[in-house]
């Protein structure tokens, strides 16, 4: 018999696929490796001493608590503030909606180190402005209150975690149907008890679990600790591991208290994870009602007066304080046409060489992050979606797994394995751009999975069956319908390189500063107007970006459709 | 016009078979159902013929061309096949005359032109003439369905593949596209395979079918054959309603169970073997005391469920000094009740001995 068989030719995408998985050891596997085992090592061979020098330390032994207390009450506060918005938002007749979700969206993308900032310019003890106006109206000679304490931290931390309950729970009610709470009513039960006994039983997992993302932002968090705790005179477990890497550095101390944070982030992830997953009992989801609003009657006004209260202290004040800062020759001082200059914007972006070379790292180092992570998460999404090459559910895996690594934890592990050779990166913009991409990776990964998971594999395989090839249909077919998921991950990636501080911190060196650590420094030398100018510079980018992220996806980043 | 011929084919997921060994020949110019069950294997079949899959064993030749085989396998855009896909896969970036012509960019000498009358001929025998700049979001279902059936006729393929085509739409409509695509495959006569669950489909679509039971062909004949005369236990279950008796060979020709007998449609069963016995429900009839042929088998009951079903009723007989429940179907002018004692007749021809 005649046989035409053809040989199946070479599948040039292999390599790619290799190269993708090589990286991701690269950026996670020896970091950790090399971080869990300098903390177990020394001049004497391999050890547990650094743990017990660690531990039994009394100063660190109060860092570690004060940690704690810090992400229980911001875990606490977050659900106290979040919960209520979320349900006054997603479920009753509360007017203003649009703005509301469009400020808490505003809050998310704030960098937290910013909001700090401006909270010492509001609240600081002497010079805080709403002290001033407080000592100015009731004569007292004591402040309103000082943002240098655990409660002013536990305060300026909430503001940018509740965000995070927010939205997960925001989320999970929008998928609550209307049927069920009234299959409730019909039963007899007043509007307070459908509230309690089934729509928030049903909610219990979302609420939990953004708990558990409250506390992890606090436990991971340093620019707000290293602003508002240091000068109060405590420390956290991040402002301590970077405490450890001022001169001469500690390196295996650092590394030693790196790992119960890795490993408590590990473990809450996972309890998050599992929380989610138990969903389905809550049926939650399937075919939903029309949603009808629950009237608030007379507490309308009230609960919206609340509800701006917040979004005052994320939003309305700091901003304003910063634009005052930026625009005014003393910022402590009333605003009026004398006080009113440019001189801050001259100063800041031509006169003083670190902040314009700052302006240029960031930048650089925020589009290659962003370009070189959008290509990889859509290529990981492509590969592990489209089941390409055997183990694709372990890159998918890995493409995740820094989710779980703290900034602070990151920036020792990088530093340990990028010192020495073969690859000797520190002091380079590579060793942060290494960081970033290990950081961000989880996030665009997320958006990029959720883009292909879109995009029917049957749209591929009609291409494909029609007559034309493997690339020519990614190219023709699945890109055109890809992109705007793959902007969508490319911004994400580029709104979080340019606000990350905890890894940068410990990262940087004189010739590569980026603009959050600038910011740091320059709180140091108390110079507020600089940087104000370069917060607002970095908001206007931020919410540059999210403009165009909308655009592109025809939706606000939180989930809405509206 | 060739054919397809699959040999041996063989395709596993984790050491479960999908398809086991599965053989099949589809004549030129022949519709063939792969009907079956979800989990039967008919939809990687069709997918390892479209070069989806790769098989782990066998061959699949089309005319003269080898397209797979364990070790070699012609990428899909090279089979010169065409495929309409479940949920239509219409792309939804390209508007109805990009989606139709897009396959017609691989054909070699073919102008610009040549495309654009190509697709406006196709939209016009599919009755969507106009219809060219819409995009795919800005139509019905039955239209989306129609522009995906319009993509895959257009390039003249050698092989046509439907994986359950209709599934999606509503039961009027599905009814109307099952004609329709009967009526475009007697029009163009493209050799095709038809995957579907819906045994109704196979029966108005196909020339012949094959039902596929746990990855392999269970039976292949026209409508009328698998429906007469089931060759499994399987077909006879999975096409139409039908009785099974579980008995045993008394002759080569009659089986017993307890003290009901039966005369069968066979006369070389071999006496003592397990048989078991299909017997369609409407091939049942109840006897007057002066109807009936010589030789039919008679058995005694009486009536325990009656359910009217509007054209027919269906009545469960319980058969005296046996444990046999029957279900028969008749005209809806004989009313019996529940509780009254019937004689039902049988003919041997319709009492069809199926092997274990």
């Amino acid at each position: 018999m005649r046989s035409s068989v053809v040989k199946s030719t070479f599948d040039r995408s292999v390599p790619v696929w290799i190269t993708t998985a090589v990286t991701l050891v690269l950026l996670m596997i020896l970091p950790l490796g090399w971080l869990a085992w300098v903390s177990v090592s020394s001049e004497q061979g391999t050890t547990f001493a650094n743990y017990v020098q660690v531990f039994g330390d009394p100063h660190l032994q109060k860092a570690l608590w004060n940690t704690i207390v810090l992400a229980f009450w911001v875990g606490a506060a977050s659900l106290a503030v979040g919960v209520p918005m979320a349900w006054l938002t997603g479920r009753t007749d509360l007017p203003g909606k649009r703005t509301i979700r469009a400020l808490i969206m505003a809050s998310f993308v704030t960098p937290p180190f910013l909001g700090a900032f401006a909270w010492v310019m509001l609240a600081g003890p002497n010079a805080g402005l709403l002290n001033k106006v407080y000592r100015g109206l009731t004569g007292s000679d004591e402040p309103l209150m000082n943002i240098f304490t655990m409660s002013g931290l536990v305060f300026v931390v909430t503001l940018y975690s509740f965000p995070y309950v927010y939205i997960m729970i925001v989320n999970t009610l929008e998928l609550i149907a209307s049927d069920l709470e009234e299959a409730g009513a019909i039963l007899g039960a007043s509007r307070l008890r459908v509230a309690l006994t089934i729509t928030l039983p049903l909610a219990l997992p979302a609420i939990i679990s953004g708990f558990i993302l409250a506390v992890l932002q606090a436990l991971a968090l340093f620019g707000s600790p290293a602003i508002l705790a240091l000068p109060a005179g405590f420390h956290t477990i991040t402002t301590q591991i970077w405490t450890f890497f001022q001169y001469p550095p500690k390196v295996e101390q650092a590394a030693a208290f790196s790992i119960p944070l890795l490993l408590a982030t590990a473990l809450l992830l996972q309890l998050q994870k599992r929380l989610l997953g138990r969903r389905g009992y809550a049926g939650v989801g399937g075919k939903t009602g029309a949603r009808r609003p629950i009237p608030l009657g007379r507490w309308r006004w009230a609960a919206l007066a609340g509800v701006f209260a917040v979004l005052a202290c994320t939003i309305v004040l700091p901003y304003a304080i910063l634009a005052k800062a930026a625009f005014a020759k003393a910022w402590a001082q009333p605003l009026s046409w004398d006080n009113l200059t440019l001189a801050n914007f001259t100063f800041t972006f031509f006169e003083y060489s670190a902040t314009r070379d700052a302006i240029i790292n960031t930048l650089e180092l925020g589009i290659v992050t962003a370009t070189v992570g959008a290509v990889m998460a859509a290529l990981l999404a492509y590969v592990t979606n489209r089941r390409l090459v055997p183990g694709h559910q372990a890159l998918g895996f890995l493409a995740v797994a820094p989710v779980v690594i703290p900034g602070v934890v990151l920036a020792v592990g990088l530093f340990i394995a990028y010192t020495r050779p073969p690859l000797v990166l520190y002091g380079t913009l590579a060793i942060l751009f290494v960081a970033y991409l290990t950081k961000e990776l989880p996030v665009g990964y997320a958006q990029a999975d959720t883009t292909f998971k879109g995009v029917h594999p049957e749209l591929e395989e009609a291409g494909r069956i029609l007559g034309a090839g493997r690339l020519r249909v990614l190219r023709e077919i699945t890109a055109p319908l890809a992109r705007s998921g793959i902007i969508a991950t490319w911004c994400f990636v580029f709104i979080g390189v340019i606000r990350e501080l905890s890894a940068s911190i410990i990262l940087f060196t004189p010739a590569t500063k980026v603009i959050s650590v600038v910011i740091f420094d320059l709180k140091e030398e108390g110079q507020f107007a600089a940087i104000s100018v370069l917060g607002l510079f970095m908001l206007a980018m931020t919410f540059g970006i999210v403009l165009l992220m909308q655009t592109a996806l025809g939706r606000d980043f939180l989930g809405a459709k509206d | 016009m060739p054919g397809v011929t699959l040999r041996g084919l063989t395709k596993r997921y984790g050491g479960v078979a999908a398809v086991d060994n599965l053989l099949l020949e589809v004549k030129p110019r022949e519709l063939v159902a792969l009907l079956g069950p979800s989990g039967c294997g008919k939809t990687t079949t069709l997918r390892l013929v479209a070069g989806f899959l790769t098989p782990e064993a066998g061959e699949i030749w089309v005319g003269e061309r080898c397209l797979s085989s364990a070790t070699a396998v012609v990428p899909p855009e090279r089979r010169r096949m065409a495929m309409i896909f479940q949920s239509y896969a219409l792309w939804p970036h390209l508007t109805v005359a990009q989606n139709v012509g897009y396959g017609l960019r691989f054909k070699r000498g073919m102008t610009r032109t040549d495309r654009d009358r190509r697709v406006s001929e196709m939209l016009r025998v599919v009755q969507l003439d106009g219809f060219q700049a819409r995009y795919p979001s800005q139509l019905s279902g039955g239209q989306q369905q129609r522009v995906a059936v319009a993509r895959a006729l257009v390039v003249e393929p050698e092989i046509l593949l439907l994986d359950e085509p209709l599934s999606n739409l509503d039961a009027n409509l599905r009814e109307e596209m099952r004609f329709e695509i009967r009526r475009l495959h007697e029009t163009f006569g493209i050799t095709t395979l038809y995957v579907t669950h819906d045994q109704a489909e196979a029966m108005v679509i196909s020339d012949r079918i094959a039902v596929l039971d746990r990855g392999r062909v269970a039976q292949v004949g026209s409508a009328e054959e698998i429906f007469q005369q089931p060759r499994t236990r399987f077909v006879a279950d999975f096409i139409g309603r039908t009785n099974l008796v579980d008995a045993v060979a008394a002759t080569p020709d009659a089986v017993t169970r307890g003290a009901l007998r039966l005369r069968v449609a066979s006369a070389d069963l071999t006496p003592g073997a397990r048989v078991s016995v299909s017997i369609r429900p409407h091939e049942i009839a109840f006897a007057t005391s002066t109807e009936g042929h010589a030789g039919d088998n008679v058995v005694s009951g009486r009536v325990r469920r009656v359910s009217y079903l509007g054209d027919a009723v269906d009545y469960q007989i319980e058969l005296a000094d046996s444990d046999v429940v029957l279900r028969v179907a008749a005209a809806p002018v004989l009313r019996l009740r529940a509780g009254e004692a019937v004689r039902l007749t049988i003919p041997p021809s319709a009492c069809v001995p199926l092997p274990e």
